[in-house]
């Protein structure tokens, strides 16, 4: 058996399934941002929110899939473990940053409605 | 082995055809609210406007997805053949996300602007006849 091969088989339905579960938690929770965002306009935020988690879903697939090509010819059990490990590590570094750099931009942007509008100014 | 290269290719072809009418369709049941907004809800040129950007969006993104199917450099064995569908399926996706993305920004600035006309057009006056 190759070990490349084998590890592509392990690696690829591992890291679409965490892909995919981050994308549905920021879809399932982002909602209730973006109706605050969107002044309530619920049709509206859905549209929105369903366009947002497709293209989070090709975004990151596209990219899980793109690095498989990306991998180094793997030589003996031990080089497999730690070329996983290390490709694994770098997925989820980078899952973590776009996930942090979303819930930003939620917040910013609710932050710059709230001011525009409740006109709340410090003496 | 040019013949490891015509089976990636007819593995290469469904997976993106089928990705690209899978985002279309989602991408413009959604545009729907969009164009509505745009068009002060005449349903019937909302509706046409948005079936002719899905047909302009099927034509670039499969017109894309041949261009690029073309693998150079030979091929060798089970492995490279994986790898390089991988890094061809890969690139796509992330180009379609791209453009999907795009795609929303546009919708957007449209929504935006259709507002702020609406907002800069002078009400008709009430008549004065009391």
């Amino acid at each position: 058996m190759n070990l490349n091969l084998l590890s592509y088989l392990f690696f690829l339905p591992a890291m679409m399934a965490i892909a995919v579960w981050t994308a549905r938690s920021c879809h399932r929770n982002g909602r209730v941002w973006m109706l605050g965002i969107f002044d309530g306009e619920a049709e509206f935020v859905d549209a929105v929110n369903n366009v947002l988690l497709i293209g989070c879903y090709t975004l990151n697939l596209g990219y899980v899939t793109m690095v498989m090509s990306l991998w180094e010819p793997i030589s003996s059990w031990e080089h497999m473990l730690a070329t996983l490990v290390h490709r694994i590590a770098l997925i989820l570094l980078s899952l973590a940053t776009i996930h942090f750099m979303n819930i930003g931009v939620l917040l910013v942007w609710s932050r710059i409605k709230h001011d525009r509008y409740t006109n709340t100014s410090l003496p | 082995m040019n013949n490891l290269i015509v089976i990636t290719y007819f593995i290469y072809l469904p997976i993106v055809l089928a990705l690209t009418l899978y985002v279309a369709r989602i991408l413009f049941r959604n545009a729907r609210v969009f164009m509505l907004d745009i068009f002060n809800g005449r349903t019937e040129i909302a509706d046409s406007t948005n079936r002719l950007f899905e047909v302009g969006f099927y034509l670039l993104n499969v017109g894309f997805a041949l261009w690029i199917m073309e693998i150079r450099g030979g091929m060798d064995g089970t492995q490279d053949m994986v790898e390089k569908l991988a890094g061809k399926v890969g690139g796509f996706a992330i180009y379609l996300g791209i453009v999907l993305f795009l795609h929303l920004w546009l919708f957007f600035r449209g929504k935006r602007k259709a507002s702020e006309a609406r907002r800069y057009t002078i009400p008709p006056v009430a008549p004065a006849n009391a």
